[in-house]
């Protein structure tokens, strides 16, 4: 079986309709559980829609197929993102979208490989994912696979120190399997990250620590499928895109606020301030 | 003649058999940080076996999620250190993406308790058993000789089970004369009695042994129960103990707290309200200083273990 068939062509009004609904059911999901991480799931829906649309080798029929591309979303709480890129690839059944945090629920509120077929990695303690990556990424490496690895960490997550253990690991050993993004909204739970805690000069860090740095606007289709796929040409060290990004980027009434990390949603009234406030309408497939 | 195991450091047991392990199954792996020669793994692993050998540096929680990462993709890591930072340090980076992503790691705290010897206080850890313990899915061993390591080892490398293992950094007398067929929901009695059971694990097996045959030569007859699996923990057996011998002395290289003690009484209180006592560090850090003053300050050796064995049997044999 060969995965390697080129993606079918990008059409731009296709994938911006195909954003606006993962929006608008990203939305219905956590507005029916109540509550749920709004923002850091919207900042990455161009992104994570471009690996799994045009990048990433995968194969839904067999979500452990050896030879495919690996993504550890290591800011777990972004679940909702991947759940809606693996549905609509056909890991699982749309329906299963409206049970997020559901009682016995199969779509928990972090990334949970234990009970989504097609996540590669359990995650959601900050920190830990990228190492898990550096172990997958050096796995493939000594047993002489092709496939690359993926691993997506938050900019409030790059406070945790582990991070940099895992940066200085990737750096040393020169882990060129391994592709990292920063979702660089600006925001983490209580501030901006400029007033908490700076992360700059951010690309400065990962370059001292030995990555191929890029940046790129991660709204932007063009310049996230030309990012991504420079920092997998990149040979003899890993890489890292710094995208910047806009927290809860679509839902008005929370984009680029604090509040927007983990939103509440009481009742009816709420819910429907909170669909309203989308910049686009979709219907639901479940 | 095969390799006496008995007349070697119990780490240089630990290369030795992950070399073996690595030889038999080309997935296991050998993960350090930065403490190998301690680990007994470099240059024995490290140089017979590079491409197994991962050194991570002074990075205990990057070392448990490479450990995960490599388990994902099929590998069988062994992560060494010290016991402090194999547990203590990275509790939370074990308890998720290890036992709560059920990752097929193999940690190793090696030095465990008061055999951190000269580190002293903030080297000597006395809550591994503990805390591993009440992490679910995670099993947990202490063998006490090199036979038995070596048995716990291969039994780690087949299972594809989460494990933390205490390893004895030093030589330490032979208990077994061969190998075992290590079950981890299987005490082992090493000598039968009928007045008291003591229960040990580890570190204080080899004391508790020469204990009890003292104790049999002054006619106390004891029952020693060995766990070399702390958890899953074999109730059945000590149940069966103490249902004969009515009185239980547990030992352990631990706070008395939730570890080898704390899982006898937790049997027992449900299943076979016994009279216990705990011999242990009670509920106090360590410091630098000889076994002997240890074992005397915190009253769990050789002589308090006999003293509490006939303690409680004599109390028995009066009711």
């Amino acid at each position: 079986m060969d995965k390697t068939t080129t993606q079918p062509a990008f059409d731009r009004a296709e994938f911006d309709q195909m954003a606006a609904e993962w929006r608008y059911i990203m939305t219905d999901m956590i507005c029916r559980a109540g509550s749920g991480h709004l923002g850091g799931a919207f900042s990455l829906v161009e992104i994570v829609m471009t690996l799994y649309c045009r990048i990433m080798r995968t194969d839904p029929a067999n979500p452990r197929w050896d030879e495919r591309d690996r993504l550890v979303l290591s800011k777990g709480h972004a679940a909702p993102v991947l759940y809606l890129a693996l549905a609509y690839q056909g890991f699982f059944p749309m329906a299963w979208l409206k049970t997020l945090n559901a009682d016995g629920t199969k779509l928990p509120s972090h990334a949970d490989a234990r009970y989504v077929p097609g996540i590669d990695m359990t995650t959601g303690s900050l920190g830990q994912g990228l190492s898990c990556a550096c172990g997958a990424a050096h796995a493939a490496r000594l047993d002489g696979k092709k496939h690359r690895v993926f691993c997506i960490i938050g900019d409030g997550e790059s406070n945790e120190g582990q991070n940099w253990e895992a940066a200085m690991f990737a750096g040393h050993h020169k882990l060129d399997n391994l592709v990292a993004i920063t979702d660089y909204n600006k925001l983490q739970i209580d501030d901006f990250t400029d007033t908490l805690l700076s992360l700059e000069p951010l690309c400065d860090k990962w370059r001292a620590f030995g990555w191929e740095v890029f940046e790129m606007d991660g709204h932007d289709w063009d310049a996230i499928y030309k990012t991504i796929n420079a920092a997998i040409a990149v040979r003899g060290k890993p890489a890292m895109i710094i995208a910047h990004t806009i927290k809860a980027k679509g839902c008005c009434l929370v984009e680029n606020k604090p509040e927007s990390h983990n939103i509440k949603v009481p009742d009816q009234a709420t819910y429907d301030k909170f669909l309203n406030s989308l910049t686009a309408k979709a219907t639901l497939p479940y | 003649m095969g390799k006496d195991f008995h007349s070697m450091e119990m780490r240089f047991v630990y290369g030795e058999t992950l070399n073996e392990l690595i030889e038999q199954n080309p997935n296991v792996m050998c993960l350090e940080a930065d403490l190998s020669k301690a680990s007994g793994t470099n240059p024995t692993v490290s140089s017979r076996h590079p491409a197994n050998f991962l050194n991570i540096g002074v990075a205990e929680a990057n070392m448990i999620g490479i450990g995960a990462g490599l388990a994902s993709e099929g590998k069988v890591p062994f992560c060494a250190s010290f016991t402090c930072f194999a547990t203590r340090r990275v509790y939370d980076q074990v308890t998720i993406s290890v036992a709560y992503a059920n990752m097929n790691v193999k940690i190793v705290g090696t030095a465990p308790g008061i055999t951190a010897g000269p580190n002293g206080g903030t080297h000597m850890c006395f809550q591994d058993l503990a805390i591993m313990r009440a992490m679910p899915n995670m099993h947990v061993y202490s063998p006490c000789d090199a036979l038995e390591l070596r048995s716990v080892m291969r039994y780690m490398a087949a299972s594809r089970q989460p494990t933390y293992m205490q390893l004895i950094r030093s030589k330490v007398p032979k208990i077994f004369d061969a190998e075992h067929a290590f079950d981890p929901n299987k005490a082992v009695v090493l000598r039968e009695g009928r007045d008291v059971t003591l229960v040990s694990t580890g570190y204080m097996t080899q004391f508790a042994v020469a204990v009890v045959d003292e104790l049999a030569r002054a006619g106390v007859s004891v029952e020693l129960l060995h766990y070399p699996s702390v958890k899953p923990f074999d109730a059945a057996t000590l149940v069966a103990s103490a249902q004969k011998t009515r009185g239980v002395v547990t030992v352990e290289n631990q706070n008395i707290i939730g570890g080898l003690g704390g899982a006898a009484c937790e049997v027992l209180s449900e299943q076979c309200p016994t009279r216990v006592k705990r011999l242990g560090v009670p509920n106090q850090f360590g410091e630098v200083a000889s076994e002997q003053y240890l074992f005397d300050k915190h009253g769990f050796g050789p002589k308090q273990i006999a003293d509490a064995c006939r303690r409680i049997a004599a109390e028995r044999k009066t009711k």
